[in-house]
């Protein structure tokens, strides 16, 4: 009996011995995945999530940056609706939120993190705030009070629920961000040749925050002209894109694609549309980019009938639908346009401005060259705003080579077309912020912003008869996603508090009337 | 087969077995029995019952038009216009149709299953042991007619003394499983049960199984919705193959120390490989065209490799000291578990019609590996005296490495007494047959997380990225969007339990009374949290929540008289539950768990587990809708509003068992009430113009939504019939679908015939039984619209109660069995 007793007991502590959690922490350890990479590397995936990374994503751009500027719609409600009808969709209109915040900010916000107290990653910490700035701007000019200070901080921080900051504080933090990030890059570093949009060009990178430091005091052109000047005249200082060389630029790949023209090749195909104020504009004006901004698959009654044999990019032929119908009372305009379906309408060019591989412009050397246009007009800087046009307006045409070589405009054309929109001042602001306006086609964020801050081109109200916008005439903002009203809505609250309600009249601190 | 309830069984099998056990001993050839067959044969068949009850009045099309034209390709839009004797539509194949309403369509388009199931099972067993060999082989035809699953089991279980003392006993099984084009659910792209449900209803069905690609190969477009494909065409060209080959089982050594002493070890594997590949069919619509000199379309190929394996070492004393009874356990185990994921996708192809990786353009390989271990040591103490009076005491450690390591180890005891009072004590009325109490109280321990949840990590793309000078440069960045958690300790559950069973008059009433009360600590989710953080949800521990209730069972036997008798056995089970405390701060007051299209569950501080929210219109003080006074179209209530829980309170079933002779009949009615959940679903028949709901204002061609405007006057705003019932989908209004979630169901009916007695024990038929059961038999009452409420995709705890893609109809299934013994 003792001898089994003690058997049992020395069991036990045998038991006890081998039962505790030695190498647990090997085990929980995972072999595949590492717990950091390469800042620059992080900062690429940034740059690269910054165009989207699914065609899903882009609706917010086809729905509501596109149509709010009268450049692309869609006839189509339900899922599609926004700008078209003016009215709310709250998946398209929380994509720019979603994608941004949860692709971009991720990332970005990663990277200055990991490099801000690190002299070796001096330049990506520059770039990453320059980029950082770039796209919090795009957030704030969509949304108006957005989390700013404490986003993106969910693992470095453990912030689950950030709070609103007013659009005042995020663009004083924006234009002091870019000021020191510009001034801080060492060209004595290597260059970290890793960047994707750059290749660790440091002066380039210069440009870019000067260029978008530009672009920032430019917003502010109404609510607060003697920031916005004196920015202009230090993003001028500090020396701004040279030519279109100097272009941000994301180079899309046929693995990497262009997801705008990746949706509009397929899922979309048959839905979106150039819009009659775009296309009358171009047509009008024997603008050269017409042809490569357009294809009109003449005589198509139906999607199917949208074939290669039928497409035709001259400019002639172009028509563009008109803003305010639907897929069914579409059909009234048939015989006064001309076409013979909704299908018929010109379309944008997926053979050029929206190949599957068709490069996005993030900020380019035409775009600064117009807002310098408009800065000089407005005297904050020297120089003759009829020679910054013109050289915004050339730096565009040329620009249209980078899509395809078959988009390339003849010296002559461009000649002829730059003489035909002789600069007159007094309808200066006009003229800028038109060729703005075609200056940043298919980039919607940038598009809708300058357009609703400079109130150019003069387009007219969307007629839709179903429009919920009761006070304006346009699409003011874009309403916050339905998420934070789930888990965030004593912040949310307080910016609308502070904002105006969560609709999308309400108007940003920016865009006074 | 032993059903251990709750948490009490915890202490011998550890955190899996937090929601209870149910063990089921397989045969290991027994004892002395000698040699023996037994064959047994059932089959059934699965009728797709159909829940829905669509509008027939106004057809195909959109916009108050039917489709007279090739195009519009409105396929899934019923907004057109009435049916009308000898009206035709031109579809998207150009032909001209009929315009009338195709009913039945689920009746039309699914197959009727069938589940064929034979078992041949042979054992011998002597004084030594005995061994048992079974095949089995199952071949099933799902309703889906593509879908095809088989099984085949060998499974062998023996027992045998190698001496006196030493007994070696095992269990080994291996699985062949072969899945074919397993149905497509809860998504858009190539789901047949999503187009089934949302089809025009006057698109006859020919024209899709007569269309289903162009002459080059491409999808035969049917519907301007791209993503809603053409059922056939995604039966046809879209396949997935799931093969799972899977060892498993165990094998035990016993010495016998003494006759009141042993000591066993026992290694038990699971293993198994699942090979899957699925694809997207060349020239399918919804992709871009692939670059010059390729196809498009996409195939997968995965390998994933699993590994459990437990190994235990257990000493067991078991003595009798006169009237007192011990009975002593002790032991270890060790758990590990491995998966390996390896998974290949490539897109656009070089040769169509060849799906393999090589054959790809784009490539993406992912390989993941997860590994886990947990280790215990246990040991259960079981005191009886006199055979009616029991405790038993247990005590569990468990080392979990999922954990942070300050967390990683848990505790946890159970302590269960009982008396067989009507055994115990004299002197009790001669009505009561049997009485027994019994009082519980346990605690169980577990790690509800993956591993590696304690960290964030990256991923470098597959794929390069050229820099302005044309180099390929790496892109890589964090690749989740939970925020992981350091800190995350076990999940806790203190359960306590009493009851009572009695049985009375002669055995003829049985009554079982069992009241618990359970406290859940610190589960683990991920909760949703602002995704301006960048990420959309954060792993916590969650507090506390109580669950209490009573359960109680009646057997009652009112019949029974010479051959027959009539029993019921009826059971109910009444569960409240209420959240404590939650997350991450104390002011945390709610979680959400599940969100989407407006529908959300969430847990909240003092009311029950599982409340449902949604978005409902806006109304006014006096409670009308109020309506956009330019669009005409509802306006929403910007605050989520709480419409219940969607946990059900009350949960039963009564079963009538009649019996003559050899013949039985039964019947089980069962039910569950007291719950809410949100019909999603809904939406779609809605927004497609199949929904009843979408009828008023068709004759006049546009609605006037009921209510008021924003000025408080009656809304007179005319809006189109299609724009306005689409309108609550972008907006996320679920109020409409909100409903009673509880049903009552004839759940099975059995007629069962023992022939047993007509065989000769010494012939060769010793046995026979046969049985015909139908599951399912009838919805005796709902309250969902155009669903069974049981129907709901997503049943798991995290999305209880919300539903929004139409999946598979339920199935009726009729079937027999036959058991033969030899």
């Amino acid at each position: 009996m003792r001898i089994y007793l003690k058997f049992l007991l020395g069991t036990m502590l045998v038991l006890s011995a081998l039962s505790c959690d030695k190498g647990f922490d090997e085990v929980n350890t995972n072999k595949i995945n590492p717990t950091s990479l390469a800042p620059s590397l992080i900062l690429n995936k940034a740059i690269i999530s910054t165009t989207y990374l699914d065609g899903g994503s882009t609706l917010g751009m086809l729905s509501y940056n596109f149509g709010i500027v009268q450049q692309i719609i869609t006839p189509y409600g339900s899922s599609l609706s926004g700008a078209n009808y003016n009215q709310l969709n709250n998946g398209n209109a929380a994509a720019v939120w979603n994608n941004f915040y949860q692709n971009v900010l991720k990332q970005v916000v990663a990277a200055v993190d990991q490099t801000k107290d690190k002299p070796s990653e001096n330049n990506t910490y520059q770039s990453a705030r320059i980029w950082k700035a770039y796209s919090f701007m795009i957030l704030t000019d969509n949304y108006g009070d957005i989390p700013y200070f404490e986003a993106g901080k969910g693992y470095i921080d453990q912030v689950v629920a950030p709070k609103y900051d007013a659009q005042q504080a995020i663009y004083k933090d924006i234009l002091k961000e870019l000021e020191e990030a510009t001034a801080g890059f060492k060209t004595s570093d290597p260059p970290v040749v890793t960047d994707i949009l750059y290749g660790g060009n440091v002066a380039r990178w210069k440009k870019l925050g000067y260029s978008l430091m530009l672009r920032a005091a430019m917003r502010l052109t109404k609510v607060d002209p003697a920031t916005a000047e004196a920015f202009v005249k230090k993003a001028v200082a500090g020396g701004l894109f040279e030519s279109n060389d100097d272009n941000s630029i994301i180079r899309h790949t046929s693995i990497y694609n262009n997801y705008i023209a990746n949706h509009l090749a397929a899922r979309e195909k048959t839905n979106y549309y150039l819009a009659e104020p775009f296309v009358d504009y171009l047509k009008s004006n024997n603008d050269p980019r017409l042809s490569i901004f357009a294809v009109r698959h003449v005589g198509a009654k139906g999607g199917q009938e949208q074939t290669a044999a039928r497409a035709n990019s001259d400019p002639k032929v172009q028509i563009g639908m008109p803003m305010g119908y639907n897929d069914v009372s579409i059909s009234a305009t048939f015989a006064q346009k001309g076409v013979v379906s909704l299908w018929d309408y010109s379309q944008p060019n997926l053979n050029t401005v929206l190949k599957l591989d068709a490069p996005e412009f993030h900020v380019t050397y035409a775009q600064t060259q117009l807002l310098l246009a408009e800065a000089a007009l407005r005297k904050w800087i020297p120089g003759d705003p009829a020679t910054y046009y013109e050289k915004g307006i050339r730096a565009n045409l040329e620009q249209m080579a980078l899509y395809d070589a078959k988009a390339t405009i003849s010296e002559e054309a461009i000649k002829t077309y730059i003489a035909s929109q002789a600069f007159v001042a007094s309808k200066g602001f006009d003229q800028i912020n038109t060729q703005y306006w075609v200056a940043t086609f298919l980039d919607g964020n940038e598009s809708v912003a300058n357009f609703k801050r400079s109130g150019f081109p003069a387009l007219k109200r969307n007629p839709y008869p179903g429009s919920e916008l009761k006070n304006e005439d346009f699409i003011r903002r874009l309403p916050y996603p339905d998420g934070e009203i789930v888990v965030n809505s004593a912040n949310m609250n307080e910016a609308v508090k502070r904002q105006g309600p969560n609709d999308m009249e309400s108007r940003i601190w920016w865009d006074k009337k | 087969m032993t059903v251990l309830k709750g948490a009490t069984a915890a202490a011998l099998y550890g955190s899996r077995a937090k929601d209870g056990v149910v063990m089921i001993t397989t045969k290991s050839g027994g004892r002395n029995k000698g040699f023996g067959v037994d064959y047994n044969m059932n089959f059934t068949t699965d009728t797709p019952l159909d829940f829905t009850d669509y509008q027939y009045e106004y057809g195909q099309g959109e916009g108050g038009k039917r489709p007279t034209t090739p195009n519009p390709t409105s396929g899934v839009w019923s907004f057109g216009e009435k049916f009308q004797p000898g009206m035709t539509q031109i579809l998207f194949d150009n032909k001209t149709y009929p315009y009338e309403p195709v009913y039945n369509r689920i009746r039309k388009f699914y197959d009727i299953g069938t589940n064929l199931n034979n078992t041949l099972t042979v054992s011998n067993s002597g004084v030594n042991g005995g061994f048992s060999l079974s095949l089995s082989n199952a071949i099933n035809h799902g309703i889906m007619p593509n879908n095809k699953f088989d099984r085949k089991i060998i499974n062998l279980g023996f027992s045998q003394n190698i001496t006196d003392k030493l007994v070696a006993s095992g269990n080994v099984n291996y699985s062949l499983e072969k899945n074919i084009n397993p149905p497509q659910l809860n998504t858009q792209d190539v789901s047949v049960a999503t187009v089934i449900g949302t089809l025009a209803n006057s698109m006859p069905f020919d024209a899709l199984r007569d269309n289903t690609v162009l002459p080059n190969g491409d999808e035969f477009v049917f519907s301007r919705f791209l993503v809603r494909n053409n059922p056939y065409y995604s039966m046809a060209y879209k396949f997935e193959n799931v093969n799972r080959n899977r060892i498993f089982g165990n094998i035990a050594l016993k010495y016998n120390i003494t006759d009141w002493l042993y000591v066993q070890g026992r290694i038990a594997e699971d293993f198994y490989v699942r090979n899957q590949e699925y694809n997207i069919p060349n020239g399918y619509a919804p992709i871009a065209k692939a670059p010059t000199g390729f196809v498009n379309g996409s195939y997968t190929q995965d390998i994933r490799q699993n590994i459990e394996r437990n190994l235990d070492l257990i000493i067991g004393a078991n003595r009798n000291f006169g009237k007192i009874g011990i009975d002593f356990t002790f032991g270890g185990n060790q758990r590990y578990a491995r998966i390996d994921y390896n998974s290949v996708t490539v897109q656009d192809f070089v040769q169509p019609g060849l799906y393999t990786v090589m054959n790809g353009r784009i490539k993406d390989p992912l390989y993941s590996l997860s590994e886990k271990k947990i280790n215990s040591l246990f040991g259960a103490a079981t005191i009886s005296y006199k055979d009616f009076l029991y405790l038993n005491l247990t005590a569990r450690n468990d080392w979990f490495s999922t954990l942070a390591p300050a967390n990683r180890s848990i505790l946890y005891p159970s302590v269960t007494s009982s008396f067989v009072f009507s055994q115990a004590l004299d002197n009790l009325p001669s009505w009561l047959n049997f009485g027994k109490l019994r009082a519980a109280y346990a605690q169980v321990g577990s790690d509800n997380v993956n591993p590696y949840s304690n960290a964030l990590f990256y991923a470098v793309d597959n794929n390069p990225f050229p820099n302005p000078s044309g180099l390929s440069v790496p892109v890589g960045g964090i690749n989740t969007s939970v925020v992981p958690n350091t800190n995350l300790r076990p999940l806790r559950i203190k359960e306590a339990e009493v009851g009572l069973e009695l049985k009375v008059f002669d055995n003829k009433l049985g009554l079982d009374f069992a009241y618990y009360h359970k406290i859940t600590e610190d589960q683990i989710l991920a909760a949703q949290i602002s995704n301006a953080t960048s990420y959309n949800s954060k792993l916590i521990n969650v507090g506390r929540s109580k669950n209490e209730g009573i359960e109680l069972a009646v057997l009652f036997s009112p019949i029974k008289k010479g051959d027959f008798s009539w029993d019921i056995n009826a059971n109910v089970a009444y569960n409240t539950s209420k959240v404590l405390q939650l997350g991450l701060t104390a002011s945390d007051t709610i979680i959400t768990v599940a969100s989407g299209g407006g529908r959300n569950l969430t847990q909240v501080v003092g009311k029950p587990i599982g409340q449902l929210y949604t978005f409902m219109y806006l109304r006014d003080s006096q409670g009308n809708k109020v309506f956009d006074q330019k669009s005409g179209l509802p306006l929403r209530n910007n605050v989520l509003q709480n419409v219940g829980s969607a946990l059900p309170r009350y949960v039963g079933g009564i079963t009538n068992t009649f019996t003559y002779k050899n013949i039985s009949l039964s019947a089980l009615i069962d039910f569950k009430l007291g719950h809410k959940m949100i019909a999603g679903r809904n939406t779609n028949f809605q927004r497609h113009g199949l929904s009843k709901r979408t009828l008023p204002g068709r004759d006049v061609g546009y609605v006037i939504g009921e209510g008021v405007n924003p000025n408080g006057e009656v809304n007179k705003t005319q809006v189109a019939v299609q724009p306005f019932y689409e309108a609550i989908n972008p907006l996320g209004i679920n109020e409409d679908w909100v409903s009673n979630a509880g049903f009552w169901k004839l759940r099975q009916l059995t007629l069962s015939y023992d022939a047993t007695k007509h065989f000769s024990k010494k012939g060769f038929v010793k046995g026979l039984r046969v049985s015909a059961v139908a599951n399912n038999v009838l919805m005796i009452k709902k309250w969902t619209e155009n669903m069974d409420p049981e129907e709901a995709l997503v049943s798991s705890d995290n999305a209880v109660g919300l539903d929004f893609w139409p999946g598979l109809p339920p199935t009726r299934s009729v079937g027999f069995n036959l058991n033969f013994k030899f």
